[in-house]
């Protein structure tokens, strides 16, 4: 099943074109890395993909729908959802009350003004089962920015999973941490269901080519190359543009 | 012995529980009792905190919750407190049950039509819009000399009607019934506050984007926090008009809007008990300036305000919980 479709994307900043006329097709259950040199346009595309950005034309399709013009609350009740190059997280709350306004917001109404969130039990528990997968119960009722950057991250990628997504947008999931880290969030995002599309872009070579099945190469706002992990390793324009010239096997 | 412990146990419950509400509780206490021993005067100034708490408390739903700074909230105490206003002088309608929910509706509807046309911005240019607002409808109120007296106000607004049958206003009972309703106001928003929707408007506060990627609707919980804040500041508006007996255009400008800000900042935004702090503090230094140098009141004013920011940036309002919550672990480790 077809679950991202572009057509045609372009985007322009002003004078700049970052990327002209993308198309391709995401099926489900794919694990995509999207890699590319600084200013490809990678966070960019996933801007415009997330809905933070206006396309300058194209289109874009989410499991048959066109979402090109959408809100993002919109996009995530699609089956949208995703996490940031910087960890985008409500700092000053604890870690319960982040996943717990992750967890109210994947519900279509969220005017209840006399309905303590607290009390509302099946969100209590949903949210204790995510934080202790994550490892972070203990931490609960800690500020956010009394955690390390790692465990931000892990609850950055927290709170993109709450909402039970079909197409995951991770950017840069591993970027500042360490390697066992990057191994724990490779773990975590192994564990997605079957059919969650999982596209990612990152610098992390290893966690490109050890998690993936597909990569898409972008350069000069164009697609330069896609395929599995092995005809990306072989591709001399890759080798020469972005991996150096060489590639260990 | 199993028996001992149920109850040691559920005696450390109920503490849990309590301990947390008993400086409201105390605070209510004092706030019943101490008309019973105070002069008249200072009865009115208790009465004017509440008022003036009940306003504040209002704002900060919007600044200290939402993250709106808004410096046109005046606006939506004046509508109100100028339907009231007319409705009691000009169409002798005095009953309780109408006035207050009428004024309360005026003010709805000024802060819809408002925050429809405000929230179209952010940042300074939404303190800008609700500046503008504010002022345009001060202006109004000079304009409408028919209704509003112009820039000699509204003059001889009574009390209200309570329609109980031989109640007359006397000493401390205009007090009471501001003070039954501070509290309604203040339960009330406490529940707002402590809500699913409550919860929405800090996430809102703490990260707007983040909040639009979870799902949420942030335009429209913005509105419905700016109408709720107005209908707010519209029953403090209700209050305020029969309490002074005039209304005046520039009780709906700037003026009005910043001592309220200030309330709100120097008590705490973000917690509700803390522009009720910073509304008796303003309050009562006001009264007290009034008394030694009257002159000097927005040079005190403005030395207490930098004072605050300076060396308090969190408002004064955020230490007593700390406070609180260090005698209730030595006192009773919960």
């Amino acid at each position: 099943m077809e679950v991202l479709k572009v057509e045609g994307l372009s985007k322009n900043f002003g004078g700049l074109q970052v990327f002209q006329g993308l198309s391709f097709n995401v099926e489900a259950g794919a694990k995509l890395a999207l890699i590319g040199p600084n200013g490809a346009g990678k966070t960019t595309l996933f801007n415009i993909l997330g809905g933070q950005l206006p396309a300058t034309t194209g289109r874009v399709h989410l499991l048959g729908q066109e979402i090109t013009h959408m809100a993002p609350r919109h996009r995530l009740h699609l089956g949208l959802s995703r996490s940031f190059q910087i960890n985008n997280l409500f700092f000053n709350l604890t870690l319960m009350e982040n996943i717990l306004l992750a967890l109210e917001g994947a519900e279509r109404s969220h005017f209840q003004m006399f309905h303590p969130i607290n009390a509302q039990t099946e969100l209590v528990v949903a949210a204790q089962e995510l934080l202790q997968s994550m490892g972070l119960w203990e931490k609960r009722f800690d500020p956010i920015t009394t955690l390390s950057y790692g465990d931000q991250r892990r609850m950055d990628f927290a709170l993109a999973l709450v909402s039970k997504p079909k197409l995951l947008l991770l950017d840069e999931p591993s970027a500042g941490l360490t390697i066992a880290e990057s191994a724990a969030l490779a773990d975590n995002m192994r564990k997605l269901p079957e059919d969650t599309v999982l596209f990612f872009c990152a610098h992390d070579m290893d966690l490109v080519f050890n998690l993936a099945d597909q990569i898409m190469v972008l350069c000069s706002g164009q697609i330069m190359a896609w395929g599995t992990p092995q005809e990306i390793q072989a591709n001399p324009k890759v080798k020469e543009i972005y991996l150096g010239g060489e590639v260990s096997s | 012995m199993d028996k001992l412990k149920l109850t040691d146990s559920n005696r450390t419950l109920w503490q849990a529980r309590l301990a947390p509400f008993i400086p409201y509780i105390a605070g209510a206490l004092i706030l019943i009792i101490l008309p019973l021993f105070i002069s008249t005067y200072f009865v009115s100034m208790l009465t004017k905190v509440l008022i003036f708490a009940i306003f504040a408390m209002s704002l900060d739903l919007l600044v200290g919750y939402t993250g709106l700074l808004s410096l046109g909230h005046a606006a939506y105490l004046g509508v109100a407190g100028y339907t009231a206003g007319i409705l009691m002088v000009h169409y002798g309608i005095e009953s309780l049950c109408l006035v207050l929910p009428l004024s309360i509706l005026m003010a709805g509807i000024a802060a819809a039509i408002i925050g429809y046309l405000a929230l179209r911005v952010s940042g300074v240019y939404f303190l800008l819009i609700t500046i503008a607002f504010g002022q345009l409808l001060a202006v109004a109120a000079v304009r409408w000399k028919t209704m509003t007296g112009g820039t000699n106000g509204l003059i001889g607004i009574p009390y209200p009607n309570l329609g109980l049958p031989g109640f007359t206003w006397a000493g401390s009972s205009y007090y009471y019934l501001v003070f039954v309703v501070f509290v309604i106001c203040f339960l009330l928003l406490y529940r707002i506050t402590k809500s699913t929707f409550g919860q929405a408007l800090v996430g809102i506060r703490e990260n707007e984007m983040r909040m639009q990627c979870l799902g949420y609707n942030t335009w429209a919980h913005k509105y419905v926090a700016f109408i709720v804040a107005g209908l707010f500041a519209g029953v403090a508006g209700s209050l305020f008009a029969p309490f002074y007996g005039i209304m005046v255009p520039g009780y709906l400008g700037i003026t009005t809007s910043t001592t309220v800000m200030l309330m709100v900042i120097i008590g705490s935004a973000g917690t509700l008990f803390g522009p009720v702090l910073g509304s008796a503090l303003i309050v009562f230094l006001e009264h007290f300036a009034s008394l030694y140098a009257p002159e000097r009141w927005p040079l005190i004013l403005g030395a207490v305000f930098v004072i605050c920011v300076m060396f308090i940036r969190g408002g004064f309002g955020i230490y007593i919980p700390r406070f609180w919550k260090g005698m209730r672990i030595r006192l009773w480790k919960c």
